[in-house]
C-alpha cells in the first residue's frame, strides 16, 4: 500500500498519508480500548447509582462527580506522569492512555446510562420485586432490556467524545495519528506544512467520527434518547 | 513514595505562577464563551430563519467543529493559518480565537434547540399584539429559548472549561502550563498534577456558584413558588 501511495501523490505526500492512515489503527484501537473499559466499569457504577443501598448510591454519585470534574488531560498526566514518577514502577503508553480514558468514559457513560434507567417507571421496578426477584435480577431482566432504547443514541453519540479525547494521548508519548501528524507538522519538509497537515488529520478524525455521530442522531429520531451526551473537546 | 505537597505549597514563586495561571485560564474561557455565544447565537438565528445557504453553511461549519478534536482545531489556527496567511499572534490570541470558534459550535447546537422548542402560541399571540417578525425573534422567542436552556448552557460551559488546559500546548500561560514549569523544576510530576486538579474542580466549582447567582437575577420567576 506504501508503494502505490507513494506512485500515486509522489513523496511526501504518499508517506505521510501511508503513515497516517497506519496510526488510524491505533486511535480506533485506543478508542474501543477506552469504550470498552469505560462501558464495563461505567455498568458497575451506574449499578451503584440505581442499587437500594444508600452507601453504594453515594460511592457511586462521588466517583461520577470526580471522574466528571477532573479535565482528561489531568487525567494523563497523573496517571501517565505522575504515577510512575511516584511509584518507581512503569507505565507504559497503551496502558496509561487506556486506563486515563476509561475512568472518563466510565463517568460519563454511567451517568448517561442511569439517565436512561431513571426514565423507566417506578411500577417496573415493584413489579420485579413483585416476583421474587432481587435487585441484580430485576435490573437485569427486567429494566436494562427497556432502558437499552433510551441509551443508545446518547451512547453511540458519547463514542464521539471519546476518540476526540484519545487525540490527547500523544502528550504521554502514545502513538496516534495526532502524534504523527505533529510530528510531520513540525518536520521541515516542503508539502507537509502546518496548513496542510492539521486540515488532513481534521479529515480522518472527522471521518471517524461523523459517521458515528449521524447514526446517534438517527437513532434519537427513530428510539429517542432518555438522556444527553456531553459533547466537547 | 511519600507526598510532598509542601514542595509546591512553601514556594511563593509557585504559588504566584498557579494564581495567575488560574487567572488566565478562567479569564480566558469566559471571553472565548462570550465570542463564542455570540457566533452561536447568529448561527443559531441563521439556522431558525431557515436562511438558504447561510443554512447549509453554518450546519457545516458547526458538524465540522463538533466532529474534530479541538487540539487539531488549535494547532491550525495557531500554526498552520499564520504560516499561510503570513501574520503574528500573540499565544494567547489563537488560543482565543480557536476556544472561541470551538465552543461557537457546541453553544449553537444548545440555541438552536432552545428557538425550535420555542412554543408557536406564544409567538402568535406576539403576533397577534402587532409585533412585527424581528421584536417577535429578539423579544419573546429568544429570551424564552435562552431560559429554557441555561442549565444546558451552564454545563456546556463548564464541560468545555475543563478542556481548555490544551491550549498550554502552544505555550500560552494558563493553569496547565504552571503546572508543566513547577514540574519540570520539582519533579513532583504526581503531587503537582493532583493539587491542579484540585484548583481545575475548585474553579469550576465557583462559575456553577455565579452561574447559578445570574440565573436567579435573569430569570427570577423560575424560582418563584
Amino acid at each position: 500500500m506504501k508503494e502505490l501511495l507513494v506512485s500515486l501523490l509522489g513523496k511526501p505526500e504518499g508517506i505521510v498519508l501511508f503513515q497516517l492512515i497506519m496510526a488510524a489503527r491505533f486511535t480506533v484501537l485506543l478508542s474501543l480500548l477506552a469504550f470498552v473499559g469505560g462501558g464495563l466499569v461505567g455498568a458497575i457504577i451506574c449499578a451503584f447509582r440505581v442499587s437500594p443501598s444508600s452507601l453504594l448510591q453515594r460511592v457511586g454519585g462521588a466517583y461520577v462527580w470526580l471522574f466528571q470534574s477532573t479535565p482528561l488531560l489531568m487525567l494523563l498526566f497523573i496517571i501517565g506522569l505522575g504515577l510512575p514518577k511516584f511509584t518507581g514502577l512503569e507505565v507504559n503508553p497503551w496502558t496509561a492512555a487506556g486506563l486515563a480514558l476509561t475512568l472518563y468514559a466510565s463517568a460519563y457513560l454511567a451517568e448517561v446510562w442511569r439517565g436512561a434507567i431513571a426514565a423507566i417507571p417506578a411500577g417496573q421496578w415493584e413489579a420485579g420485586r413483585a416476583l421474587g426477584l432481587n435487585f441484580l435480577r430485576t435490573l437485569r431482566l427486567v429494566i436494562v432490556p427497556q432502558a437499552v432504547r433510551g441509551a443508545l443514541a446518547p451512547t453511540v453519540g458519547f463514542m464521539v467524545q471519546i476518540i476526540k479525547g484519545t487525540s490527547l494521548a500523544y502528550i504521554i508519548g502514545f502513538h496516534d495519528l495526532m502524534s504523527v501528524g505533529k510530528r510531520w507538522a513540525n518536520a521541515s519538509v516542503p508539502g507537509t506544512e502546518a496548513f496542510l497537515i492539521y486540515p488532513l488529520l481534521a479529515l480522518f478524525y472527522f471521518a471517524l467520527c461523523f459517521p458515528l455521530s449521524s447514526y446517534s442522531r438517527w437513532l434519537e429520531g427513530r428510539l429517542g434518547s432518555a438522556a444527553r451526551s456531553p459533547a466537547a473537546a | 513514595m511519600e507526598f510532598r505537597f509542601f514542595e509546591i505549597y512553601r514556594n511563593a514563586e509557585y504559588l504566584l505562577l498557579l494564581a495567575k495561571g488560574a487567572l488566565l485560564s478562567g479569564g480566558i474561557t469566559v471571553l472565548a464563551a462570550t465570542f463564542g455565544l455570540i457566533i452561536a447565537f447568529a448561527i443559531a438565528g441563521v439556522r431558525f430563519a431557515r436562511v438558504p445557504v447561510l443554512t447549509q453553511l453554518t450546519a457545516t461549519y458547526v458538524e465540522f467543529i463538533r466532529n474534530t478534536p479541538l487540539i487539531v482545531q488549535l494547532f491550525f489556527i495557531a500554526f498552520g493559518l499564520p504560516l499561510l496567511l503570513g501574520y503574528e499572534w500573540p499565544f494567547w490570541a489563537h488560543a482565543l480565537l480557536s476556544l472561541s470558534i470551538n465552543f461557537s459550535g457546541y453553544f449553537s447546537e444548545i440555541l438552536r434547540a432552545g428557538l425550535e422548542s420555542s412554543d408557536s402560541g406564544q409567538r402568535e399571540a406576539a403576533r397577534a399584539l402587532g409585533l412585527r417578525p424581528r421584536p417577535i425573534f429578539f423579544l419573546v422567542i429568544t429570551p424564552v429559548a435562552i431560559a429554557t436552556m441555561f442549565a444546558s448552557l451552564n454545563s456546556q460551559f463548564i464541560f468545555l472549561f475543563l478542556t481548555t488546559g490544551i491550549i498550554s500546548e502552544i505555550g500560552v500561560a494558563d493553569l496547565t502550563q504552571a503546572g508543566l514549569y513547577i514540574d519540570s523544576r520539582t519533579f513532583r510530576t504526581f503531587e503537582v498534577f493532583l493539587v491542579l486538579t484540585a484548583i481545575y474542580i475548585g474553579i469550576s466549582m465557583l462559575f456553577k456558584a455565579v452561574l447559578a447567582l445570574v440565573e436567579r437575577r435573569l430569570f427570577p420567576w423560575k424560582f418563584v413558588r
